[in-house]
Parts: C-alpha cells; structure tokens; sequence
C-alpha cells in the first residue's frame, strides 16, 4: 500500500467534480426535465473540485514540494495512463472554468465548449478508474468493470453535490427528474458492484484478488464498506429516492385525474417535501458513499505478491 | 397503487437492467487475467538481453549479495535494490530488479524516468526524473523499485550497468562466494539444467517477463 488518503481524496473529487459538470449538462439538455434547477451550479463548482484534487495530488508526489519543475514532464510518456490523466484533467479544468463562467454569466455558451466539456468530464471520470485497472500487479484493481463503477459513482455523486447545493444558490428551486436519475444510477451501481465482488470473491481474479475481496466483505474494511458504501451510499438513498419518485408520481397523477385545489396542495407539499432535512441528508449520505468506495478501492489492493514469501 | 407499480418496472426497464448486468459481467471478464504458466524457454524480444541466474543449491543464505549492492551502489535511506527471502522450508531467493523484457515499471511511469537500453535490455531509472508518484511501485510484481522517504524519489537495481561497461561483473555476482548469484545472456541461461522463471507463489512471468532463471533444489 503505497498511496494513502490524499489519493482517495483526489480520485473521489475528480468523479466528483466530473459528475457535477455532467449533471448540469443533462439539466440544460433538458435531460432531467423542463427547466430543471441544476442546470448552472454544476458547472460552477466541476473545476474548481477537480483543480482542487489536483493541488492535492501535488502534495502526495515525492517531489512536489521540493522539486517541481520536474512536474513538466508528466506529459512525456504517451504509454502512461497517469499521463493520459494530465492532459484529461488539465483539460477539463480549463474547458469547465470556461463553461462555467458562461453560467455564471447567464450568457449562452457555444455548443461546441458545453460538448467538450462534457466528453472530458466523461475522460476524467472514466480516467481515474482507468488508472487503477490497468495495473496488472494488483489484481483487485485489474477488472474492466473500475472505470465503469467509478464513472457510475461519479454521476451519483456529482448529481447529489448539485441537488445539493442548487436550492441554495438558483431563486426558484424546481424539483426537476433527479430523483429518478438517481434510483437509476444508484441502481445501477449496486449491479455493478455485486458482479465486480462477486466475480472478485469468487476467484476470477486470481487467489489474492480473492484475498482483497475477503478484506473489504468480512475483514478490517466491513465496517466501511457494508456501513458507509452499502447501506449509507446505496440502499438508503435508494429506498429514499424511490420513495420520493412514486410519491411524486402518483401525485401527478391525482392532479391529471381532478385538479382540484387539495390535489394541487398535496402535489405542491410532496415537492415541498424533496427539499426537506430529508434530502439533504440523503445527498449528503450518497457522497459519503462514494468516498468510501475510493477508500475501499485505495486501502485493500494487494499485490500479486507480497515481496517476502517463497516457497 | 398496483397499477402504477406495475407501470414502474415495464419489460423495458428489466431489458435495460439486464444489458447493463451482462455488459458489465462480460467487462469484468476481458482483460485475459487467466494466464498458463510456462518454462522458462521463451526467448526475449531483444536477443542481447542480459539477466540474473539463481541457482538455490549453491546459495547459503549470506546476505553477501545484498551488502554488496548496498556497498557499490549506496543505497537511498529505506531502498533495498537486492533481497535475499528465506521460505519456510529454509529455501533462499536472492532477488532485485528482473529487468523485464515487458517492464511494467516503463510502462507506467509518467515522466518516462524508466529506459530499457536496446544493446542488453537493462532497465534503468534515472531518479533525476522521478517526481516520487509511486505508480511503478504497484505496477511491478518483484517490488523492484523502491521509494526513499528521506530523498522522496524511487531508486532501484541497474545491473550495475556502469561496471559492467567498465569491463566488471555487477557487484552481487562479482561477490557472491559460491557462485549461486550469475549473470549472462538470457537466451544462453535458459538452457541451464533445470532452469525455471517461477517459483510457486511469485508472480506469473507472463505479465512482464523477468529476465531472472531460477534453479530451484531438487
């Protein structure tokens, strides 16, 4: 175990930051329905998250500090995923303080900007569990499905971060769909989990994937991963949200069916009801989450071999 | 009620659930992680390619090889370049950097602080370049290189590239007293009698192909 928690910190906040961007591109896209609220304060904060994480990352190279001009070079070896990542990030960083500012502004960014945007928001996200996938000493981490998961957990995130902070920040906060987007991504996550620790448990991966599974199901990671992963970033937002959606549902349907004035108060207190403690604590308890799956994913990579056992 | 839970999980919503189940499964699949063992008997990309020869027979477990290293190569405080394990059966391996004909290490590295020299495929890290990332380190399988916490780089063996320019053996093999410790072309080591890549538990050669032959007791 070589790298620690500024790793986990600076993995978490790329999903993040990537997933904040995506989530405002699919509210201005209309994706997340009419006039949805989250359509700007995911841009203002997917940049300056990501720029963060990598300040970060500075700190944790043996020679951030002390000798940084030998940063320049991280773009020198094409074969490198973590130079793939360099550009992917700085990139980002550059083309979502850009779009952001045009949301800041009110002002109508060109299509092309808002796409780019969006394409290395999917690269970064995507970038951070390619990183880890790739590495064939480490068979906990070799699977195809990490970008996936870590992709699938950036959404999650970056789609609570904004509802999170939306209300706060746009005048007439309108629940839009996004309590539907996220029973799909949260439930998609948890398939993919179940098949990445199914097949990891059950000994595709070699005997010490198997070992780093058995680390974070039963041994000295449970605790976070069941507790903070499982239970406070899946299944209770999950039972949360889906609650909320088919409250929201049927409500719109009493209001088709008699539009009278106490439909029409239920409807509004079901929507007064998404931005209550409630959801804040279920936002909050998805980010959580997705923390933790860094965490988990960082602390219990073992080796292929551990250095010192021979027969 | 009913009727809009039923609404709620259409056929469509089970279909895409499925294909994002099957996708998935089959991703996890791909990387072909189910590698065969083999022999030692696969020829290196380069013909030239210098590697270790470790006859477990003639080792006696003195450490010789590794003070030696440290000696010739001043060792950045908390590397090891050379390690001599012991196993349960009281076996020795003395190991350091297998200068892979597939270096993981090269691979990953982002500052392309890592060469493998065409005239004898000795990998080299400059740590002049090392901006201290610890990629190589999970990326190599023998551990081969090794980060200092006091100088904040990795440091790892070069096959003592620089004596061997000069005309000498590298120090381990020049010291090692019972000549268990050698060294020459990879393709000529091979054909050593009993001549093996793994030893049960290590790393599968496949995945960067060490230029280390091991002769394990009988």
């Amino acid at each position: 175990m070589h790298w620690h928690w500024l790793i986990v910190i600076y993995l978490f906040l790329g999903g993040l930051g990537a997933g904040a961007y995506l989530t405002s591109f699919a509210a201005e896209k209309g994706w997340l329905g009419k006039n949805s609220s989250l359509s700007r304060v995911g841009y203002f904060i997917a940049a300056p998250v990501v720029a963060f994480g990598t300040i970060l990352l500075v700190f944790d190279l043996g020679q951030g500090l002390t000798k940084p001009w030998l940063l320049i070079r991280l773009l020198a070896n094409f074969s490198s995923v973590m130079t793939w990542g360099v550009y992917i990030l700085s990139a980002f960083i550059m083309v979502g303080l850009l779009k952001g500012y045009f949301a800041f502004t009110n002002k109508t960014a060109p299509n092309i900007i808002s796409w780019a945007g969006a394409f290395l928001a999917l690269a970064t996200g995507a970038y951070t569990g390619l990183l880890l996938s790739v590495i064939g000493a480490v068979p906990f981490w070799n699977s195809g499905l990490m970008p996936i998961l870590f992709v699938t957990s950036a959404l999650s995130t970056g789609l609570s971060v904004t509802a999170l902070l939306a209300p706060w920040v746009e005048k007439n906060f309108k629940e839009g769909r996004e309590g539907e987007a996220h029973v799909y991504l949260i439930g998609a996550e948890l398939i993919i989990v179940a098949i990445f620790f199914g097949m990891m448990n059950s000994g595709v991966y070699g005997p010490v994937g198997k070992e780093s599974a058995a680390l974070v199901i039963s041994g000295v990671y449970s605790l976070v991963f069941w507790g903070y992963f499982i239970g406070l970033g899946l299944l209770f937002p999950l039972v949360i949200f889906t609650r909320q959606y088919l409250h929201s549902k049927q409500s719109e349907k009493q209001l088709a069916k008699e539009p009278s004035l106490a439909a029409k108060e239920s409807s509004e207190a079901v929507q007064k009801g998404h931005h209550s403690y409630l959801t804040i604590v279920t936002d909050i308890s998805v980010i959580v989450g997705g923390f933790a799956l860094r965490a988990i994913i960082i602390l219990a990579a073992l080796p292929i071999w551990d250095g010192v056992t021979i027969p | 009620m009913d009727n809009l839970k039923g609404k709620l999980i259409s056929r469509r919503k089970v279909i895409k659930i499925g294909a994002i189940a099957s996708t998935a499964l089959a991703l996890g699949i791909f990387p072909g992680r189910i590698v065969k063992a083999d022999a030692s008997s696969d020829a290196p990309k380069n013909p030239k390619q210098l590697g270790f020869k470790y006859d477990q027979e003639k080792c006696i477990g003195c450490r010789v090889c590794q003070a030696a290293c440290k000696d010739a190569n001043e060792w950045e405080e908390g590397t090891e370049w050379r390690h001599v394990l012991t196993g349960k059966s009281g076996n020795f391996l003395s190991i350091s950097c297998n200068h892979c004909d597939k270096p993981a290490c090269a691979t990953v590295c982002p500052v392309k602080a890592y060469t493998k020299r065409d005239e004898d495929g000795i990998v080299i890290q400059d740590r002049e370049k090392c901006v201290g990332c610890k990629y190589c380190m999970y990326a190599c399988p023998y551990h081969a290189p090794q980060f200092s916490y006091d100088t904040g780089r990795i440091s790892k063996c070069h096959f003592c590239f620089e004596r061997q320019e000069n005309g000498e053996k590298p120090a381990c093999v020049h010291r090692c007293p019972t000549g268990a410790l050698t060294y020459g072309e990879l393709t000529t080591i091979q054909k050593s009698k009993g001549a093996v890549s793994q030893l049960e538990g290590l790393p599968n050669p496949e995945l960067t192909k060490p230029s280390l032959i091991i002769i394990p007791k009988a």
